[in-house]
């Protein structure tokens, strides 16, 4: 186990950043690098940071308005003349809108093309419902020949680009708005296909994604100092294509998982873990997540709270596993 | 009145390669996609007809593409948005090299590689998809977005290929087509050539009942487009069209077609959208496929003289009223006794049509005055027998012929016999004429003696291979005409017969509607010997009822 465990940034200085500055930069780097990428946005390019990489290469963006149909399109049309094409804008918007155009014109011809959206989940905060994207993980995990990665923090970010401009074919990057924890020093490397035990643990094991990585991991703290319940927290960045093994591994060894996620409790990550457990190693799966409703307006100072009420702070992780943990003992 | 002059530039735009050839690809696209759909028993053969001419045009004129090499980054790109076209789309791709003719009786079936709708062709989707095919269609209302990245890819890679963009017109009923309307004249994409395929007909309706989408040509003109309009079942107003690119914005051409045009029964007819025909039928629609004829009218005829001005007008009229080609009698005075006009003349008529020019050479040395009838934009020239000088001669002049994109023509008197050198040349032969009158004069009586010599030599040259066509000239009108499609002559030089009267109109549709129930009639006949009679004249019966043909 103890090689599985990643060592975390261990200066007691906590730093936040956020995921798409992180992803306008590497844009920026990745597109030095390799001449064939390009992007395409709508209308959200200064929110999405991609107008950075429309700076440095003023060729290569192409803003397509608010069109989310047609710029999904037009990023497989660059992906059949040979480019890595990058689709970027708010989460509200690309998978829902355009499901159709993502299944056929880039799943089914299986096209270099990387979305990669922002604003995903419920901490978009003030927008409301209309704008927190909470059935993408659900849409994209369902497309064949789709590859869905939810980062925890920007310096994944980084990485989890880098890494996805060298595997061809169709990815989904699931980003969100606010700023958040870093989690790992710049050189980690992360694995598509893999997940990423941040905390190890032998009574239960968290798997979360996303914003839920971090508050997983104080529920952790909670669990073990108040509780005495070890808890194995595992990041699953990779949604889809998932860590089977390490999955197994969890199982066998801890009994009971919890899977956390900011993303309606049908079809995410939660789902995607019991697919797994189902087939290999039944065993009890708690899905914290939305409880398949709608959620509504916060402030930005509001975000924890409006979290709170829809059952994603630390608080309710912990309440969760405390409840699993005596059904366990039973 | 002033003659039009083609501008030395704009000559490219009038050519047209090998024009009977192109018809006999484009005849065969529509064979080959009815001998799919019968097949499988179901398919899109309405939008697979409408859009014959513009895939055969696009794929044997237009585009630069090499189906051997379907990934060389200069090619030209063809996106087939209205991908229910599919046994039209292969088709095309067969006979262009993607894969064997055999394998179209797969489609859509399990196992094969023509799935319903069009899959990009790719390692990964190689069991699912032949060569050439760019894009995976079947949603409609994408392929013009994905167009535009394409085109934005080519210009950043410097590449000066064309992307041509085939849209149905109820598909023209997605939003997304009008964001990407939006988008190529945001971009200025000069590389993009749009057609649409107005066949007016969608899958509940008449487009113009089911959601309207006129005037189209405004609504694109609007959104900034360049926008031109032509008969999409004429390839001669296609090729340009498909050919030239306005500087600075995308172009869009409204191709007015007729939705199953080939087949009467299911030409504009709805309920043909996405039905197959009963494969006991399928021997009959290719009779009547191959049944497809040219009206070729001679301009020398008629009493208004051959003074270049009453040429203008046999022509306008004659394109007007629906004639399929022009026939120019060209006479030296020497192998015939008359004159007529030469090259200098047919030159300066080029310009005002873009109807073909089927010159029919009678004159001595053809060969010397070749190049000035090249030049002056003949698209079929048709050399005597009689004057040439043997086998090496013809060899020579046709390989001049095709290497300049003409379609090479033999003619023979009514008492020459065919050359028997000839069978070695049947690939390089478009167009035969068996000569119905010795040739000199417009108004003279049909020779009958032609008819058992055409009946004689036109299979023996099938046998042979031949696929080019056999045209009648000399003392065609009402009462030889049949006679000689019987026999199998496709083009049909007309002169007094069309010119002869001041009716030029009803002479012309009176011709057509004699020579189409007259194929109808056979078809009928031909129904009892298949033993579908009764069902043939079930699906047949407003066709029957247009040419009077009495089924009881």
């Amino acid at each position: 186990m103890k090689n599985d465990l990643y060592s975390l940034n261990t200066t007691n200085e906590i730093r936040f950043s956020d995921m798409r500055s992180a992803y306008g930069e590497s844009l920026v780097n990745l597109g030095k690098k390799y001449p064939n990428i390009v992007c395409v946005g709508g209308d959200t390019t200064d929110s999405l940071k991609t107008k950075k990489f429309g700076e440095m290469f003023p060729d290569r963006l192409f803003n397509v308005g608010i069109a989310e149909a047609n710029l999904v399109s037009i990023a497989a049309g660059l992906a059949i003349a040979e480019k890595i094409s990058f689709a970027s804008t708010y989460a509200a918007f690309i998978p829902g809108r355009c499901l159709d155009q993502i299944r056929n014109a880039i799943c089914y011809p299986n096209l270099d093309v990387k979305i990669v959206v922002s604003h995903a989940g419920l901490s978009v905060g003030p927008d409301g419902a209309s704008h927190q994207q909470i059935e993408d993980i659900s849409i994209m995990r369902s497309l064949p020949n789709m590859r869905v990665l939810v980062p925890a923090d920007a310096p994944s970010v980084k990485k989890l680009l880098e890494n996805i401009v060298q595997i061809p074919g169709p990815f989904y990057v699931r980003l969100a708005r606010p700023s958040t924890e870093e989690l790992y020093p710049e050189e980690t490397d992360f694995e598509i296909g893999k997940g990423k035990v941040v905390t190890d643990g032998a009574d239960l094991s968290i798997f979360a994604c996303g914003t839920m990585v971090s508050a997983s991991q104080k529920a952790s703290d909670t669990l073990k100092k108040e509780h005495g319940i070890s808890c194995r927290v595992i990041d699953m960045y990779s949604i889809k294509p998932i860590d089977t093994d390490l999955i197994y591994k969890c199982a066998k060894e801890t009994g009971s998982l919890i899977s956390v996620e900011e993303h309606n409790v049908v079809g995410g990550l939660g789902s995607a873990i019991s697919e797994v457990t189902s087939d290999i190693c039944p065993t009890f799966v708690r899905k914290i997540g939305i409880k398949d409703k709608y959620g509504e307006s916060a402030r930005d100072e509001e975000i924890d709270s409006l979290l709170d009420k829809y059952g994603l702070s630390p608080k309710e992780i912990v309440r969760n596993a405390v409840e699993l943990n005596k059904r366990e003992k039973k | 009145m002033e003659s039009v002059h083609f501008r030395e530039d704009d000559k490219r735009l009038y050519f047209i390669n090998r024009y009977l050839k192109l018809k006999e690809k484009i005849r065969e696209i529509r064979i080959l996609a009815l001998t799919g759909i019968t097949e499988a028993g179901s398919g899109h053969p309405g939008a697979s007809f409408s859009a014959a001419e513009i895939m055969g045009s696009l794929y044997f004129q237009i585009m630069n593409v090499d189906i051997s090499n379907p990934r060389l980054r200069q090619r030209d790109y063809f996106i087939n948005s209205k991908a229910h076209s599919a046994p039209g789309y292969y088709a095309t791709l067969s006979l262009a090299g993607s894969f064997p003719k055999e394998e179209m009786k797969t489609l859509r079936k399990l196992n094969s590689r023509l799935q319903g709708h069009p899959v990009r062709y790719s390692e990964y989707q190689k069991h699912h998809s032949v060569p050439g095919i760019e894009y995976s269609g079947g949603s409609e209302g994408i392929g013009l977005s994905v167009s535009i990245g394409l085109c934005l890819a080519n210009r950043l890679d410097k590449q000066d290929n064309t992307v041509y963009c085939l849209l149905g017109d109820g598909e023209t009923n997605e939003g997304q087509v009008w964001e990407a309307s939006m988008a190529a004249s945001k971009f200025k994409l000069d590389n993009l050539v749009a057609i649409l395929d107005r066949n007016k007909i969608q899958q509940d309706g008449f487009t113009e009942d089911i959601m309207p989408i006129d005037p189209i040509k405004e609504k694109w003109s609007s959104f900034n487009w360049d926008v031109v309009e032509v008969n999409g079942h004429k390839i001669e107003q296609l090729v340009p069209e498909l050919l030239n690119r306005p500087p600075n914005k995308p172009k869009i051409i409204i191709a007015n077609t007729i939705k199953g045009n080939g087949i009467k029964h299911m030409a504009n007819n709805p309920q043909w959208h996405g039905k197959a025909p009963s494969k006991k039928h399928l021997p009959l629609l290719i009779e009547e496929l191959e049944g497809e004829y040219l009206i070729s009218p001679s301009i020398i005829a008629g009493s208004t003289g051959i003074e270049e001005k009453s040429l203008i007008n046999k022509i306008e009229l004659a394109e007007k009223f629906g004639a399929d080609m022009i026939h120019l009698d060209v006479m030296d005075g020497k192998f015939v006794p008359n004159t007529t006009f030469s090259f200098d003349v047919i030159k300066n008529l080029r310009g005002i049509t873009k109807l073909p020019f089927d010159a029919h050479l009678m004159i001595q040395s053809p060969d010397s005055y070749l190049d000035s009838f090249i030049d002056a934009g003949c698209d079929i020239i048709t050399t005597h027998s009689e004057v040439c000088n043997g086998e090496k001669e013809f060899e020579k002049m046709s390989a001049k012929l095709i290497s300049n994109g003409i379609s090479p023509g033999l003619a023979i008197n009514p008492a020459t016999d065919l050359p028997g050198w000839i069978y070695s040349h049947l690939d390089d032969l478009d167009v035969l004429i068996i000569m119905s009158v010795n040739p000199g004069f417009a108004g003279q009586k049909f020779i009958p003696e032609v008819l058992p010599k055409m009946k004689n030599l036109i299979p023996k040259l099938r046998e042979n291979g031949y696929t080019g066509y056999i045209e009648a000239d000399g003392g065609i009108d009402q009462s030889t005409i049949e006679s000689c499609f019987e026999v199998g002559c496709r083009i049909f030089v007309m002169g007094n017969a069309i010119f002869g009267s001041e009716d030029i109109d009803k002479r012309i549709s009176e011709t057509k509607f004699k020579l189409d129930s007259h194929l109808e009639q056979t078809l009928l006949a031909n129904s009892q010997k298949l033993n579908i009679r009764e069902d043939w004249i079930k699906g047949r019966k407003t066709i029957l009822d247009r040419y009077e043909i009495k089924s009881v």
